[in-house]
């Protein structure tokens, strides 16, 4: 059960005790972006840990109603930097679900697009949860998997700029498809990739996974059970690590996800590890879990291969009719929802974005309180956030 | 106590598994580069090539460009400044070049001789604006640019790199392609300066028309 908030925005310190309060941030090195906690520390102990956002707001809400669908897609990218393919997909799709509200407007992105989106947001996700991967691990202390993650996530980029022309901020998705078809030779360095990649995740699970000490410093830490992860309206990794299997991808499919055959990895009690589901360990080892499910699915596509045909729907302008749509899609950090309301203008009248990392944040008080200093880095490491994508 | 005992076992046994895939990896060649000082990777192709289509700093043949101003609508970011003079009704200053684009992805900038849709099975003659012949096979072109009238004297066409988020709308809006972005390390990527002033590239060119006539009629600004 979620505790009551407390009234205060700020802690308010009683007098003569042996509380104190320190600033943590807004520069921390493992704080995974500006975010500024302002713990109240009993000694080694936190008693409350609020955090403080803002510093990476853009104001990408209020802008967006200035600019025109099109233009809107590269500042999607700067949400969540490390996984912009997925960004530019939730937002299309929620643009693409608004205009196939009036049919003649918009008649569904042609089959080869779709495969390319599954394509490029798997290898997008395992990139982005490789990253989540190397942090961790430098977090708690570990520093090696941070280089070998790099490495890997480095020939996702090196796949990425080829197809898109950019490393970080691709805009590659459209409304109604891709912007690029595949250059010469893309799927077999896929293939290629993938073959080299999959043996990699064992390799990292023997490095960081199974070791004691990660688990020592991971297990137990930050219980968070399902029913408080609802109630704060936590979704993705974070969610199932929590042991509810729970994945939009699968239970209610957007593009062409129900054609591919994939699990949905949870979080469980291990006993022998010591760990219990919705630890630290658990929501990191989801992660771990979820990139093998990836490359079952970029597998699938490349045994059926693409199919030929156009990559994006012919369209004169994006100008979707008046209504209004909420749409969602998984993310790697959780379900990325779009609202956007149109009046049938170019522009939209208002569009809100709904960030998983935010709702990950806001569960770091209640999971925070009465652990450790230390253990406030494993946590923000564990739900991996993104600054960019909760200021926005 | 026998658990603490195990874990301090577990612990120096998971970490010497670990140490087991640093040790292997140690024997292996290193991935990284001293990039701004060793540049041998220049060399080795295989290990870092810019791949075609890298979307790096901007460029502007503005001898093609049709003044349309649809770049600077696109731009999310308002960074290019375009104003023109139109030419009197009816006249044209001269044709946008051709651009062909191979079907092995490289593109030919020129003038097609003949017809710009060339048939089947017919050798293409294409100038260049160095006044090169090219000839191609039809069966390699990918597809063609057609030939733009210019009805605008360019007076200015300015941007500013500092600002642009290199999202490459503009260069796809462009129907004359003369908007690209270099995808080569020396043009497109290594162009730091010491100013930021020295990023505001200006493109336009007033010498290349040789006599630019004053009466011409301010254009709107298509906004
Ligand atoms: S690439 Fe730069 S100049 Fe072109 S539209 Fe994008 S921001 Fe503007
Ligand atoms: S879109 Fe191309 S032709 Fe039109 S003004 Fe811009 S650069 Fe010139």
């Amino acid at each position: 059960m979620a505790a009551p908030q407390p009234e205060s925005k700020f802690i308010e310190l009683k007098p003569f005790s042996d509380e104190m309060i320190v600033s943590m941030g807004p520069q921390h090195p493992s704080t995974h972006g500006v975010l500024r906690l302002e713990l109240k520390l009993d000694g080694e102990i936190v008693r409350d840990a609020i955090p403080h956002i803002g510093y990476l707001h853009r104001c990408f809400e209020k802008h967006s109603e200035n600019l025109n669908y099109q233009q809107i897609i590269p500042f999607t990218d700067r949400m969540d930097y490390i996984a912009a393919m997925n960004m530019n997909w939730g937002f299309c799709l929620a643009v693409e679900e608004l205009l196939a509200t009036d049919e003649k407007k918009f008649s569904g992105v042609p089959e080869r697009g779709e495969y390319l989106r599954v394509l490029i947001g798997e290898l997008n996700r395992i990139g982005s949860h490789l990253l989540s991967f190397g942090t961790y691990g430098m977090d708690l202390g570990a520093f090696t998997p941070f280089l070998y993650a790099f490495r890997d996530r480095e020939k996702i980029l090196l796949l990425f700029e080829k197809i898109c022309g950019a490393r970080l901020t691709y805009n590659y998705i459209r409304v109604g498809g891709v912007s690029r078809d595949t250059p010469p030779g893309f799927i077999d360095e896929v293939k290629e990739f993938i073959d080299y990649f999959e043996p990699q995740i064992d390799k990292y699970n023997a490095l960081l996974t199974a070791n004691r000490i990660f688990i020592e410093r991971t297990a137990k830490v930050a219980v968070m059970d399902t029913e408080m992860a609802i109630n704060y309206g936590v979704t993705g990794p974070n969610l199932r690590g929590a042991g509810l299997q729970w994945d939009l991808r699968r239970d209610e499919p957007y593009s062409i996800y129900d054609r591919f055959d994939f699990d949905v990895p949870v979080g469980k009690d291990i006993p022998e590890l010591g760990v219990v589901a919705g630890d630290c360990w658990n929501r990191y080892k989801v992660r771990m879990d979820e990139m093998k499910q990836s490359i079952q699915i970029i597998r699938q596509i490349l045994e059926s291969g693409l199919p030929n045909g156009p990559i994006q729907a012919e369209m004169k302008a994006v100008r979707p009719p008046k209504g209004e749509i909420f749409s969602r899609s998984e993310a790697p950090r959780g379900e990325l929802g779009f609202y956007i309301v149109s009046d049938g203008t170019p522009k939209p009248v208002r569009l809100k974005a709904k960030s998983p990392c935010f709702t990950a944040l806001s569960a770091l008080q209640e999971l925070s309180r009465g652990l450790m200093v230390a253990d406030i880095i494993a946590i923000i490491g564990s739900i991996d956030i993104v600054m960019g994508e909760v200021d926005r | 106590m026998r658990h603490y005992l195990s874990n301090i076992y577990l612990g120096v046994y998971t970490a010497l598994v670990g140490m087991r895939i640093t040790f292997k990896q140690l024997l292996q060649p290193s991935v990284t580069h001293q990039y701004p000082y060793d540049r041998s990777f220049e060399q080795k192709k295989n290990i870092r090539e810019i791949p075609k289509g890298y979307r790096g700093k901007l460029h502007n043949r503005i001898e093609d460009c049709i003044g349309c101003k649809k770049c600077e609508m696109i731009c999310p970011v308002d960074c290019i400044t375009i104003a023109t003079q139109k030419l009197p009704k009816g006249e044209r200053l001269w044709d946008s070049m051709n651009v062909v684009h191979l079907k092995d992805r490289t593109e030919i900038v020129g003038n097609i001789e003949g017809a710009e849709k060339p048939a089947p099975n017919t050798a293409v003659t294409i100038q260049t604006r160095d006044n090169r012949t090219v000839a191609v096979a039809s069966e390699e072109i990918a597809n063609v640019v057609e030939r733009k009238p210019v009805i605008f004297y360019l007076d200015q066409f300015d941007i500013d790199m500092s600002l642009c988020m290199y999202c490459g709308l503009c260069t796809e809006v462009c129907p004359t392609e003369c908007l690209i972005m270099f995808d080569n390390l020396s043009d497109g990527i290594e162009y730091s300066t010491f100013d930021r002033t020295d990023l505001i590239y200006e493109f336009a060119k007033p010498e290349m028309y040789e006599q630019p006539t004053d009466e011409s009629t301010e254009a709107e600004a298509a906004d």
